[in-house]
């Protein structure tokens, strides 16, 4: 069975922008949430918010990492711009499954200190993710 | 001594995060083995194919994405040249391209052998050769 050579780049592209939103948008909700005046069915919602979509973020990598692998031939790291996109690459996909892992075991009971560890690994992984996806961009465009 | 559920949630988190990179290096190692023995199988069983050029469109079209994909950042989006040098009207045979393609060239291009398989290379010499 031949498989079209095209499959896993559009496989890559359908899979790799949910973790990457995902991801942010934790940040912004947990983050938001953190920092909301006081406590409140508003805060809560955003904690809500943001225990999901880390979960999913983190779930997400999966497809996106796969279909990646298969695409550049088990490349794991390669050089240019590819070079580039997995170095941001394998750092994110660490810290969003490690992050999602803490917060699905976690929920809502973390003290605030570990919270705020929690919160600022996750904005390190957003800024990964986007890095990450900058250099996707950058073999898109540029090759 | 009992560990607080932060402390044991850290330590899930981690193991995931072991297993997931471990795994994502043992797939990355068996793609390139099944991709390897394939391209083996191919030269064996037809070793004139490797370099065999069909000018269809199909596999010129194909041998573009490939160019697109791995090529056109250092020999231009044209392939007139950029870092690279131009690929229009190459005066070297298509086993020489194809050679080249799959070894590289020490310190200036790097090799593609892993990543592309003696079809998908042929596919990219059509495409060389349609550059006019």
């Amino acid at each position: 069975m031949t498989i079209d050579p095209s499959l896993w780049p559009k496989l890559h592209g359908a899979s790799t922008h949910f973790p990457m939103a995902l991801a942010m948008a934790a940040a912004l909700f947990d983050g938001l949430g953190f920092v909301w005046p006081r406590s409140s069915q508003r805060k809560a919602q955003l904690h809500a918010a943001g225990y999901f979509t880390i979960i999913l973020g983190a779930l997400g990598t999966f497809p996106a990492v796969l279909s990646g692998l298969f695409m550049t031939k088990g490349e794991t790291l390669g050089h240019d711009a590819l070079l580039f996109h997995h170095l941001f690459v394998w750092p994110a996909f660490a810290g969003l499954v490690g992050l999602g892992v803490w917060r699905a075991l976690m929920d809502d009971r973390a003290s605030p200190r570990s919270f705020a560890v929690y919160l600022a690994v996750l904005f390190l992984t957003a800024g990964l993710m986007a890095g990450a996806g900058y250099w996707g961009g950058e073999l898109i465009l540029n090759s | 001594m009992k560990l607080s559920l932060e402390t044991r949630a850290l330590g899930w988190a981690l193991l995931a995060v072991l297993f997931s990179l471990g795994g994502a290096w043992l797939l990355a190692g068996s793609i390139k083995i099944m991709d390897g023995s394939n391209s083996v199988l191919m030269t064996r069983t037809s070793p004139e194919q490797s370099f065999a050029i069909i000018n269809s469109p199909e596999i010129v079209d194909q041998g573009h994405q490939f160019y697109e994909m791995s090529c056109s950042q250092c020999h231009g989006d044209d392939a007139l040249g950029d870092e690279g040098p131009n690929l229009h009207n190459l005066s070297i045979s298509n086993a020489r391209i194809a050679a080249t393609i799959k070894k590289g060239i020490k310190g200036e291009m790097p090799t593609f052998a892993k990543k592309y398989d003696d079809d998908q290379i042929a596919a990219l010499v059509s495409y060389l050769r349609s550059l006019r």
